[in-house]
């Protein structure tokens, strides 16, 4: 076996050159570190999103034909609808594992942005977008754009009602732009709201350009993150010039291996356990139809809260009025993401910085960074939470317009407030000696006059020895006063078994050796001091005069 | 760069690559055909259940799909007697309304029922939305304060009952989509309208209740009379909002039917969350 892969890896080679290659790739090296595998989380549950795609693609049908449905969900039978809805219907209740399907890709889907979300942050705070790697961050920024939108598209595709109210939303949104909105959205829509085109140039553009484009971003992501090597964070021996970590074979190859299969499973038992989108129930979308409460999934709710808390404001300039709606939800996401994308350079041109980092910031590192992303990210925080005004009034029982003025002022007010307290919070654990580092085991040992004081061991794996006295505790010598009292009762006492000694009752003026107790790794009692064995595990004077008496 | 540096305990963390690929690999093969097997008995048993509706959906020509009756005229005293004790305080002896109340009078039976026998009246706090509260009459009780206030004066509906298995859902869903969804949404949990007033939820409501909220209209909502919805029209709503209350969930835990927003909150929390959880075990802290 091992000589016909050594075979073929060497008519390979010869032909390919490959072993340097390999050999350089197979040994490379990544840091450990949680933080590292939230981008991960986001490319497997792209993998996902890509397989369970595929699947769906067979059965749906993108056409907004008209037809009357005559499946098996009676609640809709003889109803007129679109194509795309009755095979949406199709998928989810006639399809082998269709329902399990589509609901993993919308699970998936949830997640995808999630983990991009997560990751940005990380990026963010760490400061891991500094030279060398400020395109990396704009592909990154790019693949979130992307990300966003053909969630928002595939959300669209079943046609149902809910879905459908969107797409009126975005027309309307399109349309907002001044001077260009209009034809933007006819040239998008193929004519007047609804039309017939957009469900079958939304399936073209969510199954085969946005996917593509990701996939090439990605490429270039990892390609760049792959030749720039990774970022790590500071530790002895970890330099501006190395990477210490795992090798890519055989042990980060398992383990990132084995977290996609990880993420495909939460993936799948959300699919198959938890309903998302049950369309079934939101019938098929025609436009004089609407349902209260329309909420679009989470990553859009940061611009349907800005829609929601956006004062009926109407602006007028040069004799024409720019539609309200420009301002929370085409302004604002284009500011958003623009300021996103060149983050790195506004950063530069604020620090002067021009060298080379490959170490990471820690967060409270950097308290100017820090708390203006934490500003920042409560302001869209604050802004996410809006888009549920309706059901958060609803849930507590109090009035609609009630959470909309709380939620305004929160805008104003919460990200200045949260970025002062991170900024302050920052500043204070510079000033802590050891802040964030791991805590030791101790000792915790016990003077005669009942002042506790703790040990540090320095090796955590054998109980280490630590030098200190036994003493006799007042407790103690009450008791062994009472135990003295009477010779032939000494033996029966606990305590004396287990005393080292054992000639005078668990009392030892000897050095001793910290053993390991049977409570927690934190708190370790010696054993063998009187009353130890654990950090409740000693016996009581009165349970011991108890005991003996029985005997 | 500098040739990297292996990992100081690499056997160790091979160890814990190979643990995390076996159990990922085990856990995903599993958790997909659980869930898989979940979902799909689930749609099997709703599919058959989905026969039974269709079996059901005969319209019954003999019997019409729904019938108004005057509650019976010997509970007149035990109404009025009812009545003075717990609603004359506000809308008068004779149901003519104060300045708290409205006038009752020529209402109908229907409205009479609607509001007492949900719990609405008698009223809590007259400054709000009445509340779905637990109720304080019985069936006889409250058909007795109906028949009292509806033999005042004539006119409104009497209390209908509804032919539901002689309804038609699907052109129930069509009509609560049109005239229904708009307040109550869509899956009918109900929810926060502007300035204190709300929709309230359609759970837990029974088939006459529906028919007498929408014939006669009580507060915010608008009232559908026979020029609107047929009576026919009215059983198949019926007929949807009581399937509303306990629809096909084949996918699994409903989550409320809320939508999006609790969709969101699991998406985050529990899936996003349990996942870095794995990516902490398998990536670790930080060295030293």
């Amino acid at each position: 076996m091992d000589k016909r892969v050594e075979k073929t890896t060497d008519w390979l080679d010869e032909r390919l050159g490959i072993a340097k290659g390999a050999r350089s790739s197979l040994n490379k090296i990544f840091p450990d570190h949680w933080s590292f595998m939230l981008g991960e989380i986001a490319l497997y549950s792209f993998i996902v999103l890509l397989f369970t795609g595929v699947f769906l693609t067979l059965f749906y049908v993108p056409s907004s034909q008209p037809i009357i449905y005559h499946g098996s969900y009676a609640p809709l039978r003889g109803q007129t609808m679109s194509e795309a809805y009755a095979s949406t219907l199709h998928i989810s209740f006639s399809v082998r594992a269709g329902l399990v399907m589509r609901q993993m890709h919308h699970w998936a889907a949830n997640i995808f942005v999630a983990a991009i979300v997560v990751h940005l942050c990380r990026v963010f705070f760490t400061g891991s977008f500094r030279k060398p790697r400020e395109i990396n961050w704009i592909v990154g920024s790019i693949l979130l754009i992307l990300a966003i939108v053909n969630g928002f598209i595939g959300y669209s595709l079943p046609d149902d009602l809910i879905s459908g109210t969107g797409i009126r939303i975005a027309f309307s949104i399109v349309e907002s732009i001044p001077l260009v909105g209009s034809y933007l959205a006819f040239f998008l829509f193929g004519g007047n709201y609804p039309g017939n085109a957009i469900i079958p140039r939304f399936y073209t553009i969510h199954v085969l350009l946005v996917p593509a484009l990701i996939v090439v971003l990605l490429a270039a992501h990892l390609g760049i993150m792959y030749h720039q090597k990774h970022t790590q964070y500071p530790a002895p021996k970890r330099t501006n010039k190395n990477v210490v970590g795992s090798v890519l074979w055989p042990t980060y190859a398992l383990e990132a291996g084995g977290f996609f299969f990880i993420t495909a499973a939460v993936i799948a038992a959300l699919g198959g356990l938890v309903q998302i989108n049950p369309i079934w129930l939101y019938g098929p979308y025609i436009p004089y139809k609407v349902s209260y409460a329309v909420q679009p999934d989470w990553y859009m709710g940061w611009l349907d809260g800005a829609l929601r808390l956006m004062p009926s404001w109407e602006i007028v300039g040069f004799g024409h009025m720019i539609p309200n709606v420009f301002f929370p939800a085409v302004l604002l996401p284009g500011l958003t993401f623009t300021a996103l994308s060149l983050w790195p350079f506004i950063e530069k041109k604020i620090t002067k910085d021009d060298q080379v980092h490959n170490i990471c910031d820690r967060p409270r590192d950097n308290p100017w960074r820090t708390s203006l992303g934490v500003g920042i990210l409560t302001f869209y925080i604050v802004l996410f939470f809006a888009s549920s005004t309706d059901v958060l009034a609803n849930t507590f029982n109090t009035s609609l317009n009630f959470v909309l003025w709380t939620f305004r002022i929160l805008l104003i007010a919460l990200p200045p407030v949260a970025g002062y307290v991170t900024y302050m919070l920052t500043k204070e654990t510079a000033t802590v000696a050891d802040a964030g580092l791991r805590k030791g085991p101790v000792v915790i040992t016990r003077s005669e006059d009942g002042e506790y004081s703790t040990v540090v061991t320095d090796d955590d794996s054998s109980g280490a020895d630590v030098n200190f006295e036994l003493i006799e505790v007042p407790e103690e010598r009450e008791y062994r006063q009472v135990v003295e009292g009477n010779e032939t009762d000494r033996e029966l006492v606990g305590v004396s078994e287990s005393s080292p000694s054992g000639d005078n009752g668990g009392v030892s003026h000897k050095k001793a050796t910290a053993q390991r107790s049977g409570g927690s790794g934190i708190f370790r009692i010696p054993r063998n001091l009187p009353g130890g064995g654990g950090l409740f595990g000693g016996r009581g004077l009165k349970r011991q005069q108890r005991d003996a008496q029985e005997r | 760069m500098k040739a990297a540096l292996r990992g100081v305990k690499s056997s160790r963390a091979k160890a814990l690559g190979v643990s995390v690929f076996v159990s990922g690999v085990v856990g995903c093969a599993g958790l997909f055909a659980f869930g898989g097997g979940v979902a799909s008995a689930q749609s099997h048993y709703q599919s058959s259940s989905g026969k039974e509706v269709k079996s059901v959906t005969f319209t019954q020509p003999d019997r019409p799909p729904i019938v108004y009756q005057k509650p019976s005229s010997s509970l007149i005293p035990q109404g009025r007697t009812l009545f003075i004790e717990n609603c004359s305080t506000c809308h008068g002896i004779d149901a003519v309304g104060s300045s708290r109340a409205p006038n009752l009078q020529g209402l109908g039976a229907a409205t009479i029922d609607f509001w007492v026998y949900t719990g609405r009246m008698p009223l809590a706090d007259p400054t709000v939305q009445a509340i779905q509260k637990p109720r304080k009459f019985n069936r006889q009780q409250t058909l007795a304060i109906a028949a009292y206030v509806s033999s005042l004066a004539p006119g409104g509906p009497a209390i209908p009952s509804v032919n539901v298995a002689g309804a038609n859902i699907s052109q129930g869903e069509s009509l609560f989509s049109t005239n229904c969804a708009a307040c109550h949404t869509i899956t009918g949990v109900g929810d926060a309208l502007a300035n204190n007033v709300y929709a309230p939820s359609l759970y837990g409501v029974g088939a006459t209740q529906i028919a007498e909220a929408i014939r006669t209209g009580p507060g915010n909502m608008p009232r559908f009379g026979n020029g609107t919805l047929s009576n026919a029209q009215v059983a198949d709503v019926v007929k949807y909002v009581l399937y509303l209350q306990k629809p096909q969930d084949p996918g699994g835990i409903s989550l409320g039917h809320v939508g999006p927003v609790t969709e969101g909150f699991v998406g985050i929390l529990i899936g996003l969350g349990g996942l870095m959880l794995f990516g902490y075990w398998i990536g670790g802290r930080a060295q030293r």
